[in-house]
């Protein structure tokens, strides 16, 4: 080989790995953006969480008759505390959403609880937050859709291949999670 | 020609599954339309007078303080939830300043009869879930049910006002949003590219290898970015490369310095950039995004 073929050859290898590592970087900035919109979701966890004490507080005195709710839900938050990993936390969130609905809906055969600012205004706050789940969750799912489509998607099925970029879950809600819980205490 | 049976069959059978992929999609938001202001009546409920007070009103306290009120009134939201509407449509507008997040969505569907209060994410220390509950029901909701439309939006907005006023100051030098972004790192890139391949090409006895090269760029572009401007960039770059490659070969021929090249792939892409509109008096909203916060009511 002549060196005016070397020197094509070299500039032809240089935009391959130029090629390769744009597709690289675009898979690490991707993933970021899931990591990242983990941690929204998980924020919002958080503030559930810490809504719930508030609520239970609020309530406990007047659901005398009604203690296994306020153990099912102490109990979720603690697995919820202790789960590591996306899945194990996605299944109990959804277990404490599951006991919070609950709680909601045995809330509404309490007229007494009806008259009290206190309670509408936390039921407020968490109908906020249950919507702040549920949008930051879609998100989330919007973001690892795009991260999926880009790792499984010819040619950049083969770069993650090569890269070690692997499938990412996607959240799946309780279902009937898409909705808030409404505020049902009209007066 | 004629398709036969089972192909063209098969060709609805695929056309039916895509429909029903696209339907599947669990809501069903639709845009109203842009913003033509602060104050979007769809449904023509406000009269122009009403219209006009609210919105200078808007437009005063965004002068002031920057934060962004918008009213949406739409007929109905055709089987979507009010939460899941409301979050679509604030996205779509961007309202709010885009560092600041500082808006707040009145949204109202008039058949429906469902409301909401979205606020951005900035402001949802100032404007809580429960006030915007609180104003939903004690401002909103009587003045709806005795349907005078514009005492309830108008106290919305005064309570929303209120509760937002210390919130944020206006910068002193608004941010051009329709400002160019330019990619640094692209453009230090190409210029270290152009030279790198000048040089090579000087030192190359061939006078056509940057046509090649040129061409070679072209069909990348093609898979980044689409066939047109591959093939656009292709046609483009491959006479430049010849002519760049034929001038620097020449230069480094005659003994001098490989010389600095013209730039012939200058220029930055923009950054992915959240559309504004333009147009007529009203700018657009400033980008903001929320995550859901506010409360919504019925009436």
């Amino acid at each position: 080989m002549n060196k005016k073929s070397w020197i094509i050859l070299i500039a032809i290898v240089a935009i391959v790995a130029i090629y390769l590592a744009s597709y690289y970087n675009s898979f690490i900035s991707k993933d970021q953006a899931v990591q990242s919109q983990w941690a929204q979701v998980e924020n919002q966890f958080q503030r559930r969480f810490d809504l719930i004490p508030n609520l239970v507080n609020a309530v406990q005195g007047i659901l005398t008759q009604e203690q296994q709710i306020f153990g099912d839900l102490a109990e979720a938050r603690t697995r919820y505390a202790g789960a590591q990993g996306v899945s194990d936390r996605v299944n109990a969130a959804n277990e404490v959403e599951r006991a919070l609905g609950r709680l909601l809906v045995i809330m509404e055969n309490y007229p007494q609880l009806r008259s009290s600012e206190n309670i509408q205004s936390l039921q407020a706050d968490l109908a906020g937050t249950e919507n702040r789940i549920a949008v930051e969750r879609g998100r989330f799912n919007e973001k690892t859709q795009d991260y999926n489509n880009a790792i499984k998607r010819f040619p950049g099925n083969l770069m993650a291949g090569i890269f070690g970029f692997g499938e990412k879950l996607y959240f799946e809600s309780a279902s009937g999670a898409e909705k808030a819980p409404e505020v049902k205490l009209d007066q | 020609m004629i398709l036969n049976l089972p192909k063209r069959s098969f060709a609805i059978f695929v056309i039916c599954l895509a429909f029903l992929v696209c339907g599947g999609f669990a809501y069903s938001y639709y845009s109203p339309g842009s913003p033509a202001g602060f104050v979007n009546d769809f449904t023509q409920t406000l009269s122009q007078e009403q219209k006009q007070n609210l919105e200078s009103k808007l437009f005063n306290f965004e002068k002031e303080t920057s934060n962004e009120i918008a009213v949406a009134i739409i007929p109905n939201m055709k089987g979507d939830y009010i939460e899941n509407f409301a979050d679509k449509l604030f996205e779509e507008w961007g309202i709010g300043k885009e560092d600041k997040d500082n808006g707040v969505l009145i949204l109202i569907a008039k058949e429906d009869r469902e409301m909401r209060i979205e606020v951005g994410y900035g402001l949802e220390g100032a404007l809580t879930d429960s006030q915007a509950y609180w104003i939903i029901q004690n401002v909103t909701r009587p003045a709806f049910q005795a349907e005078d439309y514009y005492a309830g939006i108008d106290g919305a907005a005064d309570k929303i006002i209120a509760a937002t006023k210390g919130e944020y100051v206006p910068s002193e030098s608004p941010k051009n949003r329709n400002g160019f972004k330019v990619d640094f790192d692209l453009i230090w890139f190409g210029l270290f590219f152009l030279v790198w391949m000048s040089s090579i090409f000087a030192r190359s006895k061939s006078w056509w290898a940057g046509g090649v090269v040129g061409l070679i760029i072209g069909i990348i572009l093609i898979f980044f970015t689409s066939w047109l401007i591959g093939l656009i960039a292709a046609l483009f770059l491959t006479p430049l490369g010849f002519l760049l490659d034929y001038f620097v070969s020449k230069n480094y021929q005659n003994r001098k310095s490989s010389g600095r090249p013209p730039s012939w792939w200058a220029g930055g892409f923009g950054g992915s950039h959240r559309g504004g509109f333009g147009g007529g008096g009203f700018g657009g909203f400033g980008g903001g995004s929320s995550g859901g916060g506010g409360s919504s009511g019925r009436w």
